[in-house]
């Protein structure tokens, strides 16, 4: 190419070529730091270089390809056989070999080069541009130079605001002598390049940060939410637009009918914070299921921030619901108070909070009751959904509360919450919400349950509810419920194939009476042992009525008994 | 939520098996099974505590007879602990079962039954 033309002696200056002050050093033998020419001088091919590396096309490449790209522009520019860039890799103060033209080994080995050694370690220690007219008789480091045939060698740092990001370097497999021009042009691509390559790999990181943090984060929140018949429950996670953070919610199912909730916000956002998440859920789980009411376990979450000795702070509530009682035991370290969504609309419950997790030693968190009457739903939510500059925060819960007024279930909560408070640019802080439905009990049931053990567990709490909502007074409610438990159990075991997977229940009631009718479409086997004799023996001990109608489509127990006084 | 936990613990010549939550078809069969796999030869009997059962249906009064006749087969005693007016009381009697078992009221009572029960042999 006509270029060749304008090689100038391997003779030319040493001499500094920036302006700022810099570290000068003994360069390595057969290396000479060369000055840039003073002005660019307007000439088409610099024009034209200038615009191969500030196409605004370029800020558009993710870090690969804008590597990839800038390596065939140079490449080009110049007419050199070899291009390559090494990135700087602060914690070891080595280079590394990022990307390569002609030399494609370089990455392919992960060439490491320390900084102030050999040519690429110069150029960044030195932070000048170093020209090699002659690689045999170079102090150079990196073998694959030679091994490859490398002759001549020119190369300089990148620098963005100051900082060395990493160095540049073209080569020829013919000695060649780069001039002044030729050194204009590299130091315009490292110029234009350098931003670039900063910004891609920044936010190459951060994807990779975003994305790591979101997979943890999920992994850190409950899967799928237990299913409790009577007591809906629906939650959301949305992570922020940038960085993930430390929300979580969690549903803990407990005994003798009760259901908790939590929701919770660690302080300070991405993997750390979402880490920290993963063990505080962790904590407070296992506390609740020790036994502990919420005032309880959140002391012991605390004390258990407390003794993590490093600096960790958090703000929880966790609401306990018994589903018999329509009460909440609740209780809150430092979080936003609870919004109760009512058919008349919904509206902040005052609770006054205890210190945040990890705040102060000994802390205490007292637990706080209320009753969530038939309907009413409670709803939790951590502050990036209510907080927006330069709005006071009490607005931003005013204006959660109008946007709830409307909704009759969890779900539909979640999902007007998070239309109408999201905004459209995007979330700053993370979001987690959860709500908690003290749903109605029908006065009738007719339902179509799966034929599998675990659903008697269900059937009992679901039945509990209604026959407590009937009126009926202790003694009824249990032997009820056994008596259709164990009714259940039977149209459970009916169930083989080819027999449907499911059975059918229905209740209702009438003048202070019961009446209760488990269908199964299963072929009637004889009570095998004394088990399943047993059984039965135990529905007609504990009904007024029974009746059994075997038939060929299947069995039917209808069972009625007296709500009180039998 | 498990529906039901065991907690085992060993007392001098005994095996004290703690139950609490529901036992029904879906859990009774492993409660069984823990217990009997839990006991050492050397115990002379288990005390099966089921006062803090909320539940147990007729799958877990089998498995209870199921429990006695493991024991007797290696010559060891099952006293279970039930108090009057409990869930597991009331499942007994519906079921006409009220004696799968020599029955106490408190787990020391257990204890010593099978304490005396040694000292005689």
């Amino acid at each position: 190419m006509a270029r060749h033309a304008r090689r100038v002696s391997h003779t030319c200056e040493v001499a500094e070529i920036h302006p700022e002050p810099m570290r000068r050093g003994r360069l390595g033998s057969g290396q000479i730091a060369l000055e840039p020419p003073a002005v660019l001088t307007e000439q088409p091919e610099e024009v034209r270089s200038s615009y191969l590396f500030s196409d605004p096309a370029l800020a558009e490449l993710p870090l690969e390809r804008l590597l990839d790209e800038l390596l065939n522009r140079i490449q080009e520019a110049l007419s050199v056989d070899t291009v390559a860039i090494l990135l700087l890799d602060d914690d070891a103060q080595q280079l590394v070999a990022r990307a390569a033209k002609g030399i494609e080994e370089e990455v392919e080995r992960g060439v490491r080069i320390p900084i102030g050694r050999g040519f690429a370690g110069r150029i960044a220690s030195e932070r000048v541009a170093i020209f090699i007219a002659d690689v045999d008789h170079a102090d150079i480091l990196n073998p694959i130079l030679r091994e490859k045939g490398i002759r001549s060698l020119l190369g300089v740092p990148l620098i963005v605001e100051g900082n060395l990001i990493g160095v540049l370097h073209v080569g020829s497999l013919t000695p060649r002598t780069f001039g002044p021009d030729d050194l204009g042009v590299l130091q315009l691509a490292a110029a234009r390049a350098a931003p670039a390559i900063e910004r891609a790999s920044l936010s190459a990181r951060l994807r990779h940060e975003h994305s790591v943090s979101i997979a943890l984060q999920r992994s850190l929140l409950p899967k799928g939410l237990a299913d409790f018949t009577s007591v809906p429950v629906a939650a959301r996670y949305l992570p922020a637009r940038e960085e993930v953070g430390g929300d979580w919610y969690d549903v803990i199912e407990l005994p003798r009918g009760r259901v908790g909730v939590v929701i919770g916000d660690v302080v300070g956002h991405g993997i750390a914070a979402a880490a920290l998440m993963g063990r505080l859920r962790t904590a407070l789980h296992a506390y609740s299921i020790e036994g502990h009411g919420p005032g309880r376990t959140l002391e012991l979450v605390d004390r258990f921030v407390q003794s993590l000795n490093e600096p960790a702070m958090a703000t929880a509530a966790y609401a306990v619901f018994d589903m018999y009682t329509s009460k909440v035991a609740y209780a809150t370290a430092g979080h936003l108070p609870p919004i109760i969504v009512s058919p008349t609309g919904a509206r902040v419950r005052d609770v006054p909070p205890a210190p945040p997790l990890g705040a102060f030693p000994y802390g205490r968190c007292p637990e706080h009751e209320f009753t969530l009457e038939s309907g009413e739903m409670l709803f939790l939510y951590t502050d990036g959904l209510v907080e927006r500059r330069g709005v006071p925060l009490t607005d931003g819960i005013e204006t959660l509360c109008r946007s709830l007024d409307d909704s009759a279930s969890p779900e539909e909560a979640c999902l007007a919450a998070v239309a109408d408070m999201l905004p459209v640019a995007g979330l700053q802080d993370d979001v987690a919400v959860i709500a908690l439905q003290n749903r109605p009990v029908p006065s009738e049931l007719h339902l179509r349950l799966p034929a599998e053990p675990k659903t008697l567990a269900r059937v009992r709490r679901l039945l509990r509810r209604w026959l407590i909502e009937r009126g009926a007074d202790e003694e009824a409610v249990a032997e009820v419920t056994i008596a259709v438990s164990e009714a259940c159990a039977n149209a459970i075991e009916h169930a083989y194939p080819p027999s449907p997977a499911s059975f059918e229940l229905d209740a209702w009631g009438h003048d202070g009476e019961v009446t209760v009718a488990v269908r199964d479409r299963g072929r009637w086997r004889a009570p095998r042992g004394l088990n399943r004799g047993r059984g039965l023996s135990i529905i007609i001990a504990a009904m007024d009525d029974v009746q059994i109608d075997r038939m060929e489509s299947g069995t039917e127990i209808v069972m009625r008994r007296r709500l009180r006084h039998r | 939520m498990s529906l039901a936990d065991v907690q085992i613990t060993l007392a001098p010549n005994a095996l004290v098996a703690h139950v609490t939550g529901e036992v029904d078809m879906s859990n009774a069969e492993e409660m069984g099974a823990t217990v009997i796999g839990a006991t050492p030869n050397e115990a002379r009997g288990v005390v099966l505590d089921l006062s803090a059962v909320e539940y147990l249906d007729s799958a877990g009064i089998y498995v209870i007879y199921g429990i006695r006749s493991s024991l007797q087969a290696r010559g060891q005693a099952l006293i279970l602990v039930i108090p009057p007016r409990s869930p597991v009381h009331d499942a007994l009697r519906l079921a006409g079962a009220e004696h799968p078992g020599e029955v106490t009221e408190q787990v020391e009572e257990a204890l010593r039954v099978i304490e005396d029960a040694g000292r005689t042999d």
